[in-house]
């Protein structure tokens, strides 16, 4: 897994922010919508796998 | 403070360290991003500057108008060498299109003022910053282009001066709205494409 995941989220979180006001701000409030929602499903993908790994974790914990 | 500043070398040292540790890869993945990010940045600056010429342009053209009008009512020069006059006398980019229109006077006499102006706007719109709404007004502008007499040429010219006072109102709004947008865009795109690829 490891930290640079979470540096990567974090920076992708602060860029959509951003541009999430300069589009709102020129009054195109639509792209910024549609910028959020493009930032939230490049994160989704980043962290697909670590969820995956956490399902397979549980259920190997309940399996005997 | 001397603490701080041994600490900060201490970090620059170490990083330093470890980017000669880490080998080419680290280097040429810090060049890539420059790249990308410099990319991105001029191509945002480069859809900004249109905003930012179109106001000014559609400010040239009225004062060529205003010239133009000055050679017809005042002093009552023909077309061609009203156009040739003032496409002499101003440095500005939006002259081609009087320079154009009396190239094409001279070089076919019979293919009337109109045409001439509207073959001249057509051609050289996409040297200018000026946008399809600017194109059309010039183009019917040139529609009732020497067909009156002095009376209604002037009356035309203060038509199209109107227009494009308008059109520059118009404008000015859309480059507040836009010039800035693409500059910070183009930034923070190639920021983000970075951040994926990494």
């Amino acid at each position: 897994m490891g930290i640079d995941l979470i540096f990567r989220i974090a920076a992708i979180g602060i860029l959509v922010s951003v541009l999430n006001a300069v589009l709102t701000k020129s009054g195109r409030e639509e792209q910024a919508m549609m910028t959020t929602l493009a930032g939230l499903i490049v994160v989704l993908l980043m962290i697909v796998k670590e969820i995956v790994n956490l399902f397979d974790t549980v259920k190997a914990m309940f399996q005997f | 403070m001397r603490v701080n500043r041994y600490f900060l070398c201490d970090l620059w040292g170490s990083s330093f360290g470890t980017l000669g540790g880490m080998g080419i890869t680290m280097l040429l993945k810090i060049i890539g991003s420059a790249v990308v990010v410099a990319t991105t940045s001029i191509l945002g600056y480069a859809l900004s500057i249109n905003y930012k010429r179109r106001p000014a342009e559609l400010r040239e053209l009225q004062g060529l108008l205003q010239m133009l009008e000055n050679e017809i009512g005042y002093l009552s020069n023909l077309l061609v060498d009203a156009f040739e006059k003032i496409s002499r006398s101003s440095r500005s980019k939006t002259v081609i299109f009087f320079n154009a229109a009396a190239e094409n006077l001279k070089s076919c006499s019979s293919i009337g003022a109109s045409n001439a102006w509207e073959k001249a706007v057509r051609d050289n719109i996409e040297t200018t910053s000026l946008n399809k709404e600017d194109e059309e007004i010039l183009v019917s502008f040139g529609k009732m282009l020497g067909i009156s007499d002095v009376e209604g040429q002037i009356k035309n010219i203060r038509l199209l001066q109107s227009q494009l006072k308008l059109q520059e109102q118009k404008a000015e709004e859309s480059r507040q709205k836009n010039e800035r947008m693409y500059k910070s865009l183009g930034v923070l795109g190639g920021i983000a494409i970075v951040i994926m690829l990494i």
